[in-house]
Order: C-alpha cells, then structure tokens, then sequence
C-alpha cells in the first residue's frame, strides 16, 4: 500500500493518463459513425489527427506553465505573449513567402518571445514583484503590442508550409503525435541535467536553495525565459493551422494552460509535477469539450457543462484522498 | 592546523542587540562546546561565522588572516560547513538530492544518479542502524520524521568535508542512539584534526563531548573553561545573570492555597508532546518553562483544540474533546497565541474591529455597534492602549501597545481560562510591568492562566508554579518555594539523572 502511494506520489502524470484514456474512449464512441466508414485503426488515427493539431498551442503553453509553476512562479502573460508573437508571424509575407523568408521571421519571432520571457523574469526575480501581478501586468503589455501589429483578425502564412504541417504523416502518424513525442523526449533530458534538477529545489524551498549555492535570481529568469521561447513555438503551432490569427486569441489560453498544467497532476504549490502529466492534462481537457460539444447540449450551457466536469476532475484526486481518511480513521 | 578566532563581534537586529561582544577560539582537533541561556546570543554567532548574517562590529580570524563571509556557499569553500537549528532542505526533493545540491556528479550534462546514490549511500552508512530502514538515498525529505531530517542536514554538512564544523542544536531532536552515532563521529572528526564548534543546550552532553566550553550570556563571551576544570554548578550560575535588576516585583514569597480544579490534562500526546499531566486550579498562574521549542506551544494549542492530539483534557471535571477553537472559546478558553502578527491581529484593520473580533456574537443580530464600541473604550482605557483613536489600524501601534490588543481583545471575552503563549516576547520594559499587574489582578479575580514564557525571570517572579518541559514531557515541577532563577535554568539544561546531581 505504501509502496503504491508513493509510485503515485512520485508519478504525477499516472492520474492524468488514466483520465485521458477514459476521455477519450468516451469521445470515440460518441463520435464512431462521424469518422467515416474507414476501419477501426484508421477512424481512431483520424479522430487523433484532427484533434491533437488544435490542441498543440495549448499544449506547448502548458508545458511552458509547468515549467515555471515548477519554479515555484507563474506566467499569467504566456497566452497573450502567444498572440503577439502570432500576430507578428502572420504580418511579414506582404511580397515574399519563401520558406527562407518563412525561416527569417521565425527566428525573428523566437527571439520576441525569449525577450518577453526576459522582461517577465527581470520584474519576477530582480525586482522582485510577485510573478502573479507582473505577469498579469505584462500580459496587457503585450496583448496591446499584438493589437497594435494585428489590429483585425486577418494576415497569412505561406501556403507550402502550412500544407506540409498538414499533409504530412512521418511513418503513418500526424506531426502533432511526433511533436508532443520528441518535447517528452526533450523534457526527459532536460530534467535531467544540473538546471532542471535546480528547477525543482528552486520551487521546493527558494530560501534552502539559496543558502546552498543555487542562484535563485538567474535561474528563476532563465525558466522565464525558457517560458517565452516555448510561447513563440506555440504561437507557430498555431497559425500553421488557422493560416492567420486574431490579436485576442492568446487571452483564455493563459487560464487553460493553468488549468491543464494542474489536471495534469502538476500543482501550483511548486518543487514537484512534470509537463507529460500536463500534455495529457490539455488533451483530456480538449476531448471534454469535444464530448460537450456532440453531446446534443445547448451551445449556450456548453461552458457551463465543460466547467463543471472539469471541476470534476480537478478535485477527484483530493475527493479520494478525503474518502480515504475518512474510512481509515 | 586550523584556527578560527571570532573577536568582539557585535550584532544588532532592528534595534536590539543580539551580540555585544561575541568571543570564539577554535583549534583543529578540538572541540568547542558554545552555552548560554535563550537569546543569549549563540546563533547569531554561529550565523555570523557561516556567513548567514554579516556582523556590525569585530573581527573574524581564519589561521589569523581576517575573513569576512557574505554567504553561507563562501564559507564552504573556506571550509567551514555548519548544520543549522531551522532545516534548510527542500522538502520535496530526495535525500540525495539535498545533500549534492549544486555539488551533483556530472556525466556532461547530465546529473549521474547513479553515483550521486552511492555516495549518498557512504553517507548513510554512517547512521547504520539508527534510522529506519526507509531511510535511503531515494527517499523524499519530506517523508521523513524530524530526527532522520536532522541526520539529513548532518550528512549534507559532511558531505563537503569541511575543516570546521558548526553544530547548532543539532542534537535536539536526535534521539540517544542517533546522539551516539553522532559523538562516535565526531570523535572520528577529531583524529582527522577537525575543529568543532558545538551548540547545545544538554549539560551532559557538552561534558561528553566538549574540550572547551565557552560561555555567553546576553550577547557577551563570559566565560572560556577547560571542560575537565569546570563544574556545572558554575556553568549554570555564570548562564544566570545577578546583576540584572529583577523587574518582576516577586511578592509571592507566600505560597497561595487553591482548592477547585479548572482544568486537567492527563497524558497528553501530540507530534511533539509524549504525555504530559498536569492540572490548573481557579486563580492560579501556572508557568511552562523550558529551552524554546520543546512542545510549550503544543500544550496551549492542544487545551485551545487547535491542532490534533490524544489524552484526556477535562475542563471542571468533564472531558472535552474540542475540534475547533470555537469549542474551546465557548467554554470561556482564550489563547493569546505568540506572533501577534501572524496569528493574534489584523494589522490593517482598526483597534476596534481588533478587539471586537471574537465578542462580535456577544452584540447580536442586528449588530448592536453602540454597544461594541463603548465596551471596547472600556477594555482599551482599561489597558492604556496608546493608541490616536479607536479607529486607528493596528499597524500604526507600537510592539507593546499591539500586544495589549491581542490581550485585550480576548479579555473582552472575559475568560475563565487564559493560554498566553510568550505574550512578552518584543514587548518593553514599561508594558510589561502593566501586563504583570493585569495578570495579578486576574488571577485574583479567579481567573486561571496557563503562562508559556521564554523569558524565565518573568516565570520566577510571577508564577504559583512552574512546569519545565524539555523534549515534549515535563522534566520538572517546581513550587512556589523552590522557584529561583538557577532551579529553574538547571531544571532546563540538564536531564532527569543529573538533576539531582547537579542540585545537590
């Protein structure tokens, strides 16, 4: 018993996996008949496709958020940082839209978001403002920059790219799967090495991290910083699907990569979680809304209905820990 | 060879002064018992050493070049490692992780586990047998009980290997197997020509251990000895300071009878707590005494129902079982709890929503205001709250006249029973003697006080009796007629067995 408590103590994203996989069976057998009259395999890979490419932006917000929640801080701009990125991406190919011009704005748009990620993290760990304030400030900052590029929904992407992000199928699987699989490969890395090791005893105590030789101050506006430049990928994640983009799109994203980082069995409290918990977290919260959605409910109580499933899950892990010390005491 | 020499090294925190002339010799080889009463000073000297504070005046000598250490990491790498009093682990990382933190095995970029859990294994082997066998290198900190997070905190200053060691307190929550382990150790550390500088509030076991023994009473070195030329007895009294003057007015040479039991604890047991028995008459002072931190709060707490324990608690003789403060406030108990920032006021709001706080019940639907504010005129007149008027914030009054509301705000609720949990603690001279009066005059009125101080004058001059806890038990009762000043300290610094030794 105390053994299984403690795999599930230290495997955060064991919970989350489970809620997905009911999820999204769930959302299979609703939709089955809407898949076309293709075979099991193939309906399934369809259902896949189609969903995990308009989940990615979030996705790659709540492995952002994850980070710097493990940090013991939290990003309230990522979502907009998104959108102001995205809106500079889809402004720049008035004459030219070859891939080498595609390559030049990405770049330029990588850097705009490790430079956001900075600002965040020179008010967060220098200046010290709770990270809670400054990134709600900045959010405003830079949803009004992304307003002012992209005053209307509107601008374009080239068209080749975004064909191929959309056509392209490596050995069988849509580029989303490969993409979500190569950041846990990449987060297995990561928290391996000396800075991720610190990301977790930063957020567990900052003050016994400190008195031990971490520096606090450089590392929490490195994961700001890292923050950013995660931001700038979803920002690409996304106009590669819609084509263009709305300067207001990141603003509900920034509450949903919270809430999905924390479905994901990673709490705000910092020092402990992962981001593969969270990758499950934002999917499982798509399917919901997916179900919602075919379930022949009122598009006006549709929020309502998601709301409160997902409020649901939310406080299962805790519901159960109650009922268990209740029956055992 | 190693020395470390501190010289008149003075400390003030926001006006009071923590160090007045902190003096320290240690060789390699040797070592250096540190002793003194609460607050007198040890740890600031300790942190003034690590580096973990940075002295006002004096001078650090290290093999008699001067040093000066603005981080704990600098003096490391002089050498000089320490285990603190407050853990500083990150709780929800493992054993090794803590230890290696910054100092992991690196294959590239990558942290080699497996060899920082051998090397962490090493280090555990040195406690073999005193912990559980839970206790490995992959096991969180924060699963841990607090004597194996002590070990922790030992080991993580092993593992640097320093030249000197600073072990502040690091025995108090050890229990006699781990203690051994640790003296068998440090010994070890001794033929390696280690310098350790040792804190500890146990008699017997500074004579275990101690080569020098150094003395320091209220910021001041008062005393360097040889271990095996000193006595206890002359210890203890040179812990005691005479010439301060008593400002406790002791009356109470008389010992008053009291007859009616209010309150009484049978086998108390908390986390900290290992069964503790005692009763309060009606009107009496009964003080709780003890070195900080050996479960004086858990007693208040635990008659207050505001943490979990087992035991019996009656109140006039029937057993209450309280699970919510609420409970225990019905039943006429206040606790004025120990940091009245955090848990006895709302510094933002006024004096009289302050004291009004608990009473509100008392006013009924509607709010009777009128009412409310003319009662709290009275308690605050009552206490000569200094204060611009009754509206002013809390955050506005001075240390003293802040703690009179927190007093005043439960004395509104005219309480049978009184838990003060350190009430005097940064509280000046004047206010104090007021507060003593007001506790001469409740009791009078038969009101009974259960009184925690870490001020023990304040405890000799006042109370009816006196317990002395020491590890979550009472080590010592002691009556009106034996209450002094170095029965009360002896009590507090040595256990049972040595009691009546050194008291003889």
């Amino acid at each position: 018993m105390q053994q299984i408590k403690g795999f599930f103590r230290k495997k955060t994203f064991v919970f989350p996996i489970i809620l997905f996989i009911l999820v999204i069976l769930t959302n299979f057998a609703l939709q089955y008949t809407n898949l076309g009259p293709e075979k099991f395999e193939k309906r399934f890979m369809f259902l896949l496709d189609n969903n995990i490419r308009g989940f990615l932006p979030l996705i790659l917000l709540a492995i952002a958020q994850a980070i710097v929640l493990i940090n013991g801080s939290i990003d309230l701009s990522i979502g907009n940082l998104m959108g102001l990125v995205a809106a500079f991406l889809v402004t720049q190919y008035a004459l030219d839209d070859s891939i080498a011009r595609f390559l030049q704005v990405f770049i330029v748009a990588i850097g705009i978001g490790v430079l956001a990620g900075a600002f965040n993290g020179i008010f967060v760990s220098l200046v010290r403002i709770p990270p809670f304030i400054t990134t709600y400030a900045t959010s405003f900052v830079f949803s009004g920059i992304a307003m002012w590029i992209l005053p209307r929904p509107g601008g374009n992407m080239p068209e080749v790219i975004t064909t191929f992000y959309r056509t392209t199928l490596p050995l069988g699987l849509p580029m989303g799967i490969w993409i979500i699989l190569s950041t846990m490969l990449l987060w297995l890395v990561f928290r391996n090495t000396r800075f991720g090791a610190h990301m977790y005893a930063v957020g567990g105590n900052e003050k016994a991290s400190f008195a031990s030789g971490v520096s606090v101050i450089r590392h929490r506006m490195l994961v700001h910083m890292i923050a950013g430049l995660i931001a700038a990928f979803a920002a690409l994640a996304l106009v590669l699907v819609t084509g263009s983009s709305d300067p207001r799109i990141g603003g509900t994203m920034t509450l949903d990569s919270v809430v999905a980082v924390v479905l994901g069995g990673t709490p705000m409290i910092g020092g402990i979680g992962g981001v593969v918990g969270p990758i499950f977290g934002v999917m499982t919260l798509g399917f919901v809304r997916n179900i919602v959605g075919f379930a022949n409910v009122d598009t006006w109580v549709q929020p309502l209905v998601d709301a409160l499933i997902i409020l649901v899950a939310l406080a299962s892990p805790s519901f159960i820990r109650l009922i268990l010390k209740q029956v055992r005491s | 060879m190693q020395n470390l020499t501190s010289r008149d090294i003075v400390k003030h925190f926001a006006g009071v002064t923590a160090l007045s002339s902190g003096c320290l010799t240690v060789n390699s080889g040797e070592v250096v018992a540190l002793m003194g009463a609460n607050g007198s000073g040890k740890s600031t000297l300790c942190k003034i050493i690590t580096g973990v504070v940075a002295p006002d005046e004096g001078q650090l000598l290290l093999n008699n070049t001067p040093i000066s250490f603005s981080t704990p990491v600098e003096a490391l790498k002089s050498g000089i490692a320490a285990v603190y009093q407050e853990l500083s682990l990150v709780p929800s990382l493992t054993i090794s992780q803590n230890i290696w933190l910054t100092r992991e095995p690196m294959n590239g970029i990558f942290i080699k586990y497996r060899s920082l859990n051998q090397r962490t294994q090493e280090l555990v082997d040195l406690f073999a047998d005193t912990v559980r066998p839970s206790f490995t290198p992959e096991t969180l900190v924060n699963e841990l009980p607090p004597d194996e997070q002590q070990i922790v905190e030992i080991l993580k200053a092993v593992s640097t290997n320093p030249r000197i060691m600073i072990l502040d307190e690091a025995t108090s929550s050890l229990d006699s197997r781990q203690v051994d382990r640790l003296f068998s150790l440090i010994g070890e550390w001794k033929r390696q020509d280690k310098a350790i500088i040792f804190i500890s509030h146990r008699m017997s076991e500074v004579f275990r251990i101690a080569d020098r023994i150094f003395v320091l009473r209220n910021g001041r070195t008062v005393g360097d000895f040889e271990a095996k030329k000193v006595k206890e007895r002359d210890l203890i009294s040179l812990m005691v300071e005479d010439a301060k003057e008593h400002l406790v007015k002791a009356d109470a040479t008389v010992t008053r009878q009291f007859n009616e039991t209010v309150l009484k604890v049978t086998n108390l047991h908390t986390s900290r707590l290992q069964g503790i028995d005692f009763d309060v008459k009606k009107g009496e002072l009964l003080g709780i005494a003890g070195l900080q931190g050996q479960g004086q709060s858990d007693v208040l707490h635990s008659v207050f129902g505001s943490i979990k324990f087992s035991g019996k608690i009656e109140i006039d003789g029937i057993e209450n079982k309280f699970r919510h403060t609420s409970q225990a406030m019905a039943k006429d108990i206040a606790l004025v709890p120990g940091d009245r920032a955090k848990e006895g006021l709302l510094m933002r709001l006024s004096v009289l929503e302050n004291i009004m706080l608990p009473s509100w019940m008392k006013y009924g639907f509607p709010l009777k205001t009128g009412k409310a504010k003319n009662d709290a005129v009275i308690t605050a007149n009552s206490l000569k709250i200094v204060m611009a008027d009754l509206n002013a914030p809390v955050s506005s009054l001075s240390g003293g006249n802040a703690q009179k509301v927190v007093i005043g705000k439960w004395l509104q609720r005219k309480p049978r029973i009184l838990l003060l949990n350190d009430p005097t603690k940064g509280v000046d001279v004047g206010t104090k003697n007021e507060f003593y009066d007001l506790l001469k005059e409740l009791c009078k009125a038969g009101t009974s006080i259960l009184f925690y101080s870490s001020d023990d004058e304040e405890l000799v001059g006042l109370c009816d009796r006196v317990l002395v806890m020491r590890d979550g038990k009472i080590q010592k009762e002691l009556p009106r007629t034996e209450l002094t000043l170095s029965s009360l300290i002896t009590a507090s610094v040595t256990s049972g067995e040595e009691f009546t030794h050194a008291a003889d």
